[in-house]
């Protein structure tokens, strides 16, 4: 019970005030900024040449401050914000004008959570595995060269690394679809034909991820093996005659997992603001995309609609680090 | 008299550091010879820096780099037989190790993995050593073992932070004695321990001792408690043994000048006098002084000294001295 009061209570508090002050800035700040996302909208129809009489123009900005929830004193809007948050309504988008902006997200969602859940877990496995045993056998042969080819792979600008594997894996050697989520003109059903064009398609924006990502997860996997190898405990066990399989497993990956998985949550929690230059390289759909196109379109309930739910994808990701931590190490458990 | 169950010939291990192209000679060990008995407690003394630690590694056979071993061989008695530990194989070396001959770290605060009950601790040293048993028979050895030693059966629930520093090197030092070995290294057991778990510690150690009539090769610099624990003492100083006799003869009757400053910088019931204690400060191990290297310390230098290392003098019967004054120059 002392958990539940002591440890879970506190972390739910602080959950819950995160994420209510992460919307009320969320609120604030587009109220602060100087433009007025009335004017912007009435301006872009004019300057497309069309022509509002006043009458016209008074019933667009009621309609827009209706649809960009701007009624009412600041105080009403704000509730009225919580209100429509609670029933999952974000509004309408502009630049899909009149899609709602829970549909856009939920049309994109799939994508960015699939491709970058699926990269993010696997550079992370991977990664941990390799580094881990690279730093605890630095000194072989093999343990060295992968680390030589950690450190050129890691320094190269992402886009130009896509592009590469997009051109030599798609256009000069055509193995992989050059763009899209899945073949035009398939519709997304829950079929083998389908699945297997949407993994054919994720294939090379996965690939570029996990290199990179597991690049780096194996560069700070092997500092941290190397560091706790010298640590007197897995000496000690070494000099005990301890087999060496104990040895790395629950001496050293054990506790060098430690930094690791507080890294993983925030990982997982980024995923939400999706991945957007993989996105343009591989034409891939996504949040990034959309988040994108929102903010250049200014599209406000939009960009509010994703800022929110990133907001709560890691303050949830870091919530359920703080729950599942004490497993990991027991220094941090309460008694 | 028992017969010699560790011998130390010649022992030179030195630490070779290569930085940016040049090389340093951390001379820590330099030609030890040592004959350490059966059911004896023999206790290394001397200041910091002067080899102690590096010795205890080499006649552990634990030489990883920088640490070398220049020259010299070490012996274990097993069996009956004299076994040359730096001519076998890692795995035979793995194999004697906490079965025949065990280490008791210095500083036992970081030696227990930190995110591992104690009792799986114990469970991976007995593991790696011990075939054919279940997971709840080495448990239950390991809680008759720290039964018998009497400690409380729950430090083996405890994560290592949980216990205090006395019980954590109570714990290690329980763990050392877990296979039974016939020899049992202790470097600095008792360090950063108050007076009162100190004696704690030390009477555990003993009572290992006499209960499983090992030996125990005990270093610290603790002279209060060589006194205590030590059957005979070897004065360490720059790498060398420079005296070795029974812990009454070292007391009583110090012949090596160093010895004799060690002994009387311990305070003593009713001398409220200034203790006084070794002029100047430890020798570099990298350029170690010539001749004797306690001659730029030493009131009592002779030429001789500043040129030649003396070998052993045999003063009294049992009582080895390396010092120009105890023999002829």
């Amino acid at each position: 019970m002392a958990f539940i009061r002591r440890y879970l209570i506190p972390r739910l508090i602080q959950y819950v005030l995160v994420i209510f002050l992460g919307v009320t800035a969320v609120f604030i700040i587009p109220r602060l900024t100087p433009t007025d996302p009335i004017a912007h909208t009435i301006a872009q129809i004019r300057s497309q040449g069309a022509y509002l009489d006043p009458a016209t123009v008074d019933q667009f900005i009621q309609d827009l401050k209706e649809l960009y929830g701007l009624e009412g004193s600041m105080w009403d809007q704000y509730v009225a914000l919580w209100r429509r948050l609670f029933r999952g309504d974000f509004g309408v988008s502009f630049f899909q004008f009149p899609t709602p902006v829970s549909v856009l997200v939920g049309r994109a969602l799939p994508w960015t959570v699939g491709l970058l859940l699926t990269t993010t877990v696997m550079s992370w496995v991977l990664g941990n595995i390799i580094g881990g045993l690279a730093g605890y056998f630095s000194r072989k042969r093999w343990a060295q060269a992968l680390d030589f080819t950690a450190m050129v792979i890691r320094p190269l600008p992402y886009y130009i690394f896509a592009f590469t594997l997009l051109l030599l894996l798609g256009y000069v050697v055509r193995l992989f679809p050059i763009a899209g989520g899945a073949e035009i003109g398939r519709r997304p059903e829950f079929s083998w034909p389908y699945i297997k064009s949407v993994l054919w398609h994720s294939f090379l924006p996965a690939l570029s991820l996990t290199i990179l990502g597991g690049t780096m997860w194996f560069q700070t996997m092997k500092l941290i093996v190397q560091n706790v190898n010298a640590e007197s405990f897995v000496q000690y066990a070494k000099l005990g005659g301890v087999k060496e399989s104990i040895i790395v497993s629950k001496y050293v990956i054990r506790n060098a997992m430690l930094p690791q998985v507080t890294a993983l949550g925030l990982a997982l929690g980024q995923i939400f603001s999706g991945a957007l230059i993989t996105e343009i390289v591989f034409s891939y759909p996504g949040l990034g995309t959309l988040l994108y196109n929102a903010v250049i379109t200014g599209d406000y309930n939009l960009i509010m609609g994703i800022t929110i739910l990133s907001i709560v994808a890691i303050t949830t990701a870091i919530l359920a680090l703080d729950l599942l931590y004490p497993l990991f190490d027991p220094r941090v458990r309460y008694r | 008299m028992n017969g010699t169950i560790l011998r130390a010939e010649q022992l030179q291990a030195f630490y070779v550091l290569d930085m940016f192209g040049t090389r340093r000679v951390v001379k820590a060990v330099n030609g030890v010879n040592l004959e350490i008995r059966e059911n004896e407690v023999y206790g290394i003394a001397g200041e910091s820096g002067c080899g102690k630690t590096t010795l205890l590694k080499a006649l552990y056979g634990a030489m990883d780099p920088p640490l070398r071993l220049i020259g010299g061989r070490v012996f274990y008695r097993v069996n009956g037989q004299d076994v040359d530990i730096f001519s076998l194989r890692p795995n035979e070396l793995k194999q004697l190790r906490w079965e025949y001959i065990s280490y008791v770290p210095q500083g036992s605060m970081s030696v227990l993995n930190p995110v591992i009950k104690i009792k799986e601790t114990y469970r991976d040293f007995l593991e790696s050593h011990v075939r054919g048993k279940t997971r709840d028979e080495i448990f239950e050895m390991a809680k008759e073992h720290i039964a018998a030693l009497g400690l409380p059966p729950t430090v083996l629930e405890a994560y290592p932070h949980q216990l205090s520093g006395g019980m954590r090197q109570r714990v290690t030092i329980a763990l050392a004695a877990l296979l039974k070995p016939r020899i049992m290294i202790a470097d600095e057991p008792t360090t950063a321990l108050d007076v009162v778990v100190q004696r704690g510690v030390i009477q555990l150690l003993k009572g290992i001792q006499e209960s499983l009539g090992n030996t125990i090769i005990l270093v610290t610099h603790d002279m209060g408690v060589q006194a205590n624990v030590a059957d005979r003492i070897g004065i360490m100083y720059a790498g060398r043994i420079v005296e070795e006799a029974s812990v009454e003869e070292i007391f009583g009757n110090p012949l090596h000048p160093y010895t004799w400053y060690l002994i009387n910088s311990l305070p003593r019931f009713g001398d409220k006098g200034m203790r006084e204690s070794v002029p100047g400060s430890p020798p570099s191990l990298i350029t170690p002084p010539s001749g004797c290297p306690f001659h730029p310390r030493c009131p009592h230098t002779r030429p001789i000294c500043r040129e030649q290392m003396p070998s052993f003098f045999e003063p009294v019967a049992h009582h080895k001295v390396a010092c120009w004054l105890m023999g002829e120059g």
